[in-house]
């Protein structure tokens, strides 16, 4: 099966010495991977990679089999993400957010998706307010909802979690599982360990720029085997 | 591209610098010239007259030459500030990263932002141009003539060519990824115009031409120096779009 996604031993280095180094990974259809990594870890510029937003020194990133530079436009209309910041724009309200990011990745029944995006993520009572008078979990919340209401074929989401209130999570988890159900790859980054362990299939661990390491999700104690992992690989890289 | 084009249209005409931008230049402007004109018809000191220049005619060319030198450069900072924002923002807000990974290319929606920035010049052109034409009426200047007719033309092409040497703008935007970057680019141009015009470039200056030719009457920038603002403002476009192509979130 063709990834819906992938990084092929994929570079990407800063002048200061930070960066990605030789990583591949795959995202397959109905499968959640989740980034974990303790913070600068590389986890946004994996993503940043893996989205265009960053071009590989070495290495190549597939979407759909086709090199990012030349993959077809309908490919990336097949694409939802969020990375750092939402695509909300704060003098325009949540409902016109989300028709704005419906029109630029080309769907038909705008108000149709719109609506039910809005019912999927609790944002019906904030619809016509102006994102700017939202609060920061709200704002989030719209963000999330314009990366998924074109129900993507692959997700890229970067932290989605911050500043969500604990029924957001909840909106959010059901909402990734029931996309991967239906056949969406998803590759999610977070800092809640339990929290991913619930929904992922796959964790794949990042420290140094690099992918050390994978953590089984049914583990107890994820925390603790996650750190025991990192500790390993900054001693081998101390050695 | 009609997809970018509405978000476009959309964002500016919601945000408040887009409403403050359009009242700037036409209420500003046509606020400004109006009072001129009281200016001259109420004193009685020469070297006030002398500094109003032709608004102390008070007639409609007087008045309209007038507006012509407020609009070239104060129609065009504030076209610019409008400019910068539409791209500047995208970095200061955050948006940019939602504008990755779209079946929209980027450059269509650099190009996007160009065009629903020269229509939204065309608009807020013809609006000054009734608003200049309410104003100079309510003055008590008369009917308005044949010439005076080809005057507000000239005005709302004056509009429309200040918006488009303000091209640079936004490539500045976008490579310092700051509105800040595009304002102090928009600063540099009015200086740049200015000093060309006492260097003696005039209408060989794309930056100037404009201004000059309204204020000339036409007379003293030949068809040839106006045509230099094609070249110039698709030089402009060129790039920026090239450089919303090109860009990667490295910074």
């Amino acid at each position: 099966m063709t990834a819906a996604l992938a990084v092929e031993r994929a570079s990407r280095a800063f002048k200061n010495g930070a960066g990605i180094f030789d990583i591949s990974l795959e995202l397959k259809p109905g499968q959640i991977v989740a980034l974990v990594g303790l913070n600068g870890a590389g986890k946004s510029t994996l993503m940043r990679v893996m989205l265009g937003m960053l071009r590989v020194q070495s290495g190549e990133v597939l979407l759909n089999g086709h090199p990012l530079a030349s993959a077809p436009l309908t490919d990336w209309a097949k694409v939802g993400h969020l990375v750092e910041y939402p695509l909300a724009y704060p003098e325009l309200t949540a409902r016109r957010n989300l028709e704005l990011s419906a029109r630029l990745r080309g769907v038909s029944d705008i108000a149709g998706a719109v609506d039910r995006v809005l019912a999927e993520f609790a944002l019906e009572q904030y619809a016509t307010r102006r994102v700017r008078a939202l609060s920061l979990g709200n704002r989030q919340r719209v963000g999330v909802a314009a990366a998924l209401q074109h129900d993507p074929a692959v997700i890229v989401l970067d932290e989605p979690t911050n500043a969500l209130d604990p029924a957001g999570v909840i909106r959010l988890r059901e909402s990734l599982l029931r996309r991967a159900g239906d056949g969406a790859a998803v590759l999610v980054s977070s800092h809640h360990l339990d929290e991913v362990a619930r929904i992922a299939d796959r964790i794949v661990v990042m420290n140094r720029g690099r992918l050390i390491d994978d953590l089984d999700p049914a583990i107890p104690e994820i925390e603790r085997a996650f750190f025991e992992i990192v500790r390993r690989d900054d001693e081998k890289a101390n050695r | 591209m009609r997809a970018a084009i509405w978000a476009e249209v959309v964002k500016l005409a919601f945000s408040t610098v887009g409403r403050v931008g359009s009242a700037a230049i036409v209420v500003g402007i046509s606020v400004l010239s109006g009072s001129l004109l009281l200016a001259a018809a109420t004193t009685h000191d020469p070297q006030l007259l002398a500094k109003l220049g032709p608004v102390a005619a008070g007639d409609w060319q007087g008045f309209l030459l007038g507006a012509a030198q407020v609009s070239g450069a104060g129609g065009l900072g504030g076209s610019a500030v409008v400019l910068a924002w539409m791209f500047g923002r995208e970095f200061g807000d955050g948006t940019i990263s939602g504008l990755f990974a779209l079946p929209v290319r980027r450059s269509t929606i650099a190009l996007a932002k160009l065009t629903v920035y020269l229509m939204w010049a065309v608009v807020m052109s013809v609006l000054l141009a009734i608003a200049l034409a309410v104003v100079g009426t309510i003055a008590g200047l008369g009917q308005i003539d044949a010439h005076t007719w080809v005057m507000l033309e000239r005005q709302w092409a004056l509009g429309v060519m200040s918006a488009a040497i303000t091209l640079p703008v936004a490539w500045a935007a976008t490579l310092s990824r700051s509105v800040l970057g595009g304002v102090s680019v928009a600063i540099g141009l009015v200086i740049v115009a200015q000093v060309s015009v006492l260097a003696g470039l005039g209408g060989w200056m794309p930056l100037a031409a404009p201004a000059l030719w309204a204020i000339s009457l036409g007379t003293a920038v030949s068809p040839v120096q106006l045509a230099l603002l094609i070249p110039f403002g698709a030089v402009f476009t060129t790039l920026t779009a090239l450089s919303w192509r090109r860009m990667q979130l490295d910074r």
